[in-house]
């Protein structure tokens, strides 16, 4: 395998953006600022992780990227689509067909076998799954005897393959992935990951990763790091040691004021 | 516990609502029937007793008995000098001839047909009667009618009109003043007509006879003594009633009917709580799963089993309770319905306040709380099981699989209940056809959890063509056998009476069709009022004898007998003119005998009752009491079922037991060469001024009963119905609950692009599926359950079966379309999930 080198953020494309995004949960005393004024460009054709402590604001900035939710103010687009002008149908439509999503748990519709599964996007849009990127796809993630199987007959590794295989079928611009590993064990977890970053290498797809496992961030080619509902710093080619160091320094003055 | 209980139901009221709202309708159908029933019989009480106040005794003929099948008999005239023999009876101090009977109101040409009798009787006022008149005055000689207010007002009628009166005999009066009884207007559905005593003799044809004799006791004297006095004085060949009895007597005649009403609505509410069980049990089942991780809490916490148990009946009891509370109120508003409901299908029932006895209440709110407990019996026995492990466990629970010991207990039952059915129709047992719809029913029952998931892939294939969404809702429907098959076992229930119902009525509309091939008569007049024995004046035959385009007639009449106890019906025919009119096949002995007295039988009843020609049968008949009778003669049962009964007299044998002088119908053949039309107009014009005679050709005739017998069919239909809408509700809450069960996998859905319009179409498809599996089962098992009734009740000639596919045709759309509407509102709830909210990890 061939190790590209990335190349500098500024020539890249960009495949989404967040721009001054506000989203406030609850009202008066008991309201959240989950995401305040969180700003953020994502590089088309590249593994973005994003990394913050827990309740910084990393699931729902994801979720506000992909139109899962909607936001209070700033704005969202993906590629050059405004999300917060779509209604609720076209934001559906969008994420059919041009976003992939693996979710921590969960994934998979339990009446269904893995190949079902994996093309469900497209049946929902009516298409069939291109055969031979089905086949691609079958192969890299390892599920060929497991095609007909129910969720409940996988593991838990095979189970965020297929959704991986999922997430990718439809060929999307873009995949989120929130805390995919964080029901896996650590030898499962690294396959996935090195699947994910395979996935933008090698086949050009551009992935957003919510982690809070510097291991697992290390496989990004950017991190990007959340606190308090804000991007406070970031790190290109990133690896375990270097993510820990940024994140002890994020920590420090929270733990100094917690002290 | 109860405590929890309580709280556990106010937590999840909004799931439980639904299975309130079964609890309540099943208890608001059985209150309502036992407030309407009720109500019915105090308004009749009511009315007899006042328009009989005032009177003291009253002196009739003696009778052996006083009403049979909700029809008073008519007992004989009284001699006119009776009335001063009473009153010279020491103790009397008032006495009056009354002579009364059944007749017909006609105004401008339009006869009046009140739901219940029109009655012609003798004006009197008060000490005598509680009748007020409103306006005008009294009626005075030969012309002379004062009518009920409420009838006068419904058809327009004022002081001055003329109108034509018939009993035996008709004649035109005029109307001179309106009564009232009481507070009330008149008697509901009936119409009242008062004349003086002489024109009701004249009307009824009594000559100087009078009917009853009225007494009032002197002051100071007891009623009770006067009555024995008066009944030796007068001796056996008089009856001596209380005028309070009287009036009981006839209320009782005219409650009979009630009481049939009662036990059909009962068993139709019985459906409905049935069905209501269903839906409770499902409702229990999928909550308590849904809460299993809680209960294993509560267990690992150190509650026993046994406290779990008790915990979830509390809550059913709570939920059986209220329900009930709300459902026997809500029964008041539903006796108002069923009284319209019924009136409308041509019942005779009061109108008036509505009355709501404590043991209303009671037996509904037993029936209430009962059903429910029961129906969460299984639930809970399976909640009180939860390992405290569970607790800890991450994992969903795994489905519970049916168990061996119920599946084969559940195909025993089956194939039991189908050899029994098969056995029990072949052996014409139509007791046995019942025990095996029993076992049928709770082998299905036991087996549902099996067969509706494969049904439901079966005839669920088609929805794959819709796609992911399709292919889902066949999936999901499933995946949950138990929950499915409960949904659908309620539906299909419901469905399999509506389909059983409308065989057996299409059967009995072909069996009355075939019952008219025996006669050969072109035309045929019966009585338009629907009274049980006919009501046609014997002038009618008499006038169409004399039409020169008619070539024969005959009469037949009506009556009813004891048999020893029991009451039955009999024929009374001309043995003289009834072959020129039908073909009338003996099988033993000679119609023509029955002229020398003596009575011919049907062929089933004389094998059943293993009597020959020559033998003997013990009728009691309403003049004489007990008689011997001999039979003269057997005849085929095509025959008999065209003169409706099995027991064959002639006219002249009835005429000596009967006081009734009424002809159920007349047949008429046409003279030759005289065509139907003409043949029809003639007899038209001879009986235009008996506002009750009807003629019919035999097509109309069929028509007619077949009228009859939907409109029956037509009120219980309706009344199952609402089995199904309890049933519907079923369909709605599962699917409403099983949606907070699957929010995750809607969440996930709709994040990898379902749309709201296929999540809606996922759901409603859902809801359809199982209104389909309900609808396969239940017209199956319905279909089934009637052809083996109809075999079950054949002789041994097979009845027909008539399938009405057009009917069943529209209860299968109409199912599966209210099927539909039972998933809008789970699919309109499912599709505003919050997508996120579903995602979210825990
Ligand atoms: N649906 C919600 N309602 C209220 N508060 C929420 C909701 N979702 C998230 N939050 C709050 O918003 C903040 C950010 O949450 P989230 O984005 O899930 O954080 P992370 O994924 O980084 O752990 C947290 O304080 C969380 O409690
Ligand atoms: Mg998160």
């Amino acid at each position: 395998m061939t190790t590209v080198a990335p190349p500098a953020s500024t020539s890249l494309a960009v495949a989404a953006q967040a721009r001054d995004v506000v989203k406030t949960y609850g009202q008066g005393e008991a309201a959240v600022r989950a995401l305040d004024g969180a700003d953020v460009a994502i590089d088309s054709g590249r593994l973005t992780a994003i990394m913050g402590p827990s309740g910084s604001g990393k699931s729902t900035l994801v979720h506000a990227l992909a139109g899962l939710d909607t936001i209070d103010s700033g704005r969202v687009l993906i590629g050059d689509t405004e999300l917060t002008a779509l209604s609720e149908r076209e934001r559906t439509l969008l994420r059919r067909e041009r976003l992939g999503f693996v979710f921590q748990a969960f994934n998979l519709i339990p009446s269904l076998t893995a190949a079902e599964n994996i093309a469900l996007p497209l049946t929902l849009a009516g298409k069939r799954p291109d055969r031979a990127w089905l086949a691609e796809l079958v192969e890299m993630l390892g599920l060929g005897n497991r095609l007909d199987h129910r969720p409940a007959e996988l593991s838990g590794g095979q189970q965020q393959r297929v959704a991986v295989g999922r997430a990718l079928i439809a060929r999307p611009d873009l995949v989120f992935a929130d805390e995919p590993t964080g029901n896996l064990d650590s030898r499962h977890g690294a396959a996935l990951l090195g699947f994910l970053r395979d996935a933008t290498r090698t086949l050009g797809h551009t992935i957003v990763m919510v982690t809070h496992d510097p291991v697992a961030a290390s496989y990004a080619d950017r991190v990007v790091f959340l606190a308090d509902g804000r991007i406070v710093d970031e790190l290109s080619a990133p690896t375990p040691e270097t993510v820990l160091a940024r994140m002890a320094r994020l920590d420090a003055p929270a733990s100094a004021i917690g002290a | 516990m109860w405590r929890l209980a309580v709280k556990n139901a106010v937590a999840h009221r909004s799931r439980l609502t639904l299975t309130w709202l079964a609890v309540a309708l099943g208890v608001a159908f059985v209150a309502g029937s036992l407030v309407l029933t009720d109500t019915s019989s105090r308004l009749l009480d009511a009315q007899f007793r006042t328009a009989a106040a005032g009177v003291d005794l009253t002196v009739r003929a003696a009778a052996a008995f006083g009403s049979a099948m909700g029809v008073e008999v008519e007992r004989d005239p009284l001699p006119a000098h009776l009335a001063e023999r009473v009153a010279g009876t020491p103790g009397v101090g008032q006495a009056r001839a009354v002579a009364s009977g059944p007749g017909q109101l006609q105004v401008r040409g339009e006869p009046v047909r009140p739901n219940g009798p029109t009655i012609v009787g003798t004006w009197a006022e008060a000490p005598f009667t509680a009748y007020e008149l409103r306006t005008g005055r009294a009626p005075d000689g030969g012309d002379e009618v004062v009518l009920d207010a409420a009838t006068a007002a419904a058809h327009d009628i004022a002081i001055g009109d003329t109108v034509t009166v018939s009993a035996t005999v008709s004649r035109r009066l005029e109307v001179v003043g309106l009564t009232g009884v009481g507070e009330d207007d008149g008697l509901s559905d009936s119409a009242v007509v008062m004349v003086d005593l002489g024109t009701a003799q004249a009307l009824l044809d009594l000559g100087t006879g009078v009917t009853s004799v009225d007494v009032i006791a002197a002051p100071d004297v007891a009623v009770a003594e006067l009555r024995s006095d008066l009944a030796q004085a007068l001796g056996q060949e008089y009856a001596v009633t209380s005028g309070q009895d009287a009036a009981e007597a006839s209320a009782e005649a005219a409650k009979e009917s009630i009481s049939y009403l009662r036990v059909v609505l009962l068993a139709l509410a019985a459906a409905g709580l049935l069905v209501g069980a269903f839906l409770i049990a499902n409702t229990f089942g999928i909550v308590l799963s849904q809460r299993s991780r809680e209960l294993a809490l509560l267990r690992a916490a150190g509650a026993t089993g046994r406290q779990v148990f008790a915990s979830v009946l509390a809550e059913a009891l709570l939920i059986g309770i209220t329900g009930a509370a709300g459902g026997t109120a809500a029964g008041v508003g539903a006796a108002y319905g069923l009284r319209g409901l019924a009136q409308r299908t041509g019942l005779a029932l009061p109108d008036g306040p509505l009355t709501v006895t404590s043991r209303t209440v009671l037996v509904a709110l037993v029936a209430g709380a009962l059903v429910t407990l029961l129906a969460a019996l299984g639930p809970a026995r399976r909640a009180a099981r939860v390992a405290p492990v569970e607790a800890m466990r991450l994992a969903e629970p795994a489905r519970p699989r049916p168990r061996r010991r119920r599946l084969i207990t559940g195909w025993v039952l089956l194939a039991l209940g189908v050899a029994q059915l098969g056995a029990a129709a072949y052996l014409r047992d139509i007791a046995g056809v019942a025990l095996g719809a029993v076992l049928l029913f709770l082998g299905l029952v036991a087996l549902g959890p099996v067969l509706a998931p494969r049904l439901a892939n079966a005839v669920g294939r088609p929805l794959d063509g819709l796609g992911v969404p399709g292919r889902l809702a066949r999936e999901s429907t499933v995946r949950n056998p138990r929950r499915t098959a409960a949904t659908a076992m309620a539906l299909a229930l419901g469905l399999a009476l509506i389909s059983f119902v409308s065989v057996l009525g299409g059967s009995v509309k072909a069996i009355s069709a075939g019952q008219q091939e025996a006669l050969t008569a072109d035309l045929l007049i019966q009585s338009a009022g629907d009274e049980m024995l006919g009501g046609l004046s014997p002038e009618v035959a008499a006038r169409v004898a004399e039409l020169p385009e008619v070539g024969a007639t005959s009469s037949i009449r009506y009556g009813h007998w004891l048999d020893g106890g029991m009451t039955s019906a009999l024929t009374a025919v001309d043995p003289a003119t009834l072959p020129q009119v039908a073909d009338v096949e003996m099988t033993a002995g000679d119609l023509g005998d029955l002229e020398e007295g003596g009575a011919v039988l049907a062929e089933d009843i004389a094998i059943e009752r293993g009597l020959r020609v020559g033998d003997q049968l013990a009728m009691t008949l309403p003049r004489h009491g007990e008689q011997q009778v001999r039979i003269v003669g057997v005849m085929a049962d095509e025959s008999a079922q065209a003169l409706s009964s099995g027991y064959i007299l002639s006219l002249t044998t009835y005429a000596q037991h009967f006081n009734e002088d009424v002809d159920a119908s007349v047949f008429v053949a046409l003279a030759d060469g005289v065509d139907a039309e003409a043949g029809r107009t003639a007899l038209e014009t001879a009986v235009s001024d008996f506002p009750n005679a009807e003629v019919l050709d035999q097509t109309h005739a069929v028509a007619a009963r077949a009228a009859t017998v939907d409109q029956a069919l037509g009120l219980i239909t309706l009344l199952l119905g609402f089995a199904v809408v309890i049933a519907l509700l079923g369909i709605t809450n599962t699917l409403a609950l099983s949606i907070v069960e699957r929010t995750r996998e809607i969440g996930l859905l709709r994040a990898v692009g379902m749309t709201r319009r296929q999540l809606r179409s996922m759901i409603r498809a859902e809801a359809v599926l199982v209104a389909v599996v309900a609808v396969v089962a239940g017209v199956a098992v319905g279909l089934g359950l009637a052809a083996a009734t109809l075999v079950g009740l054949s002789k041994d000639e097979l009845l027909p079966i008539r399938i009405p596919v057009g009917q069943l045709l529209a209860v299968v759309g109409i199912a599966v379309l209210a099927g539909l509407a039972a998933g809008l509102l789970p699919a309109r709830r499912a599709a505003r999930l919050d997508v996120l909210t579903a995602i979210a990890t825990r």
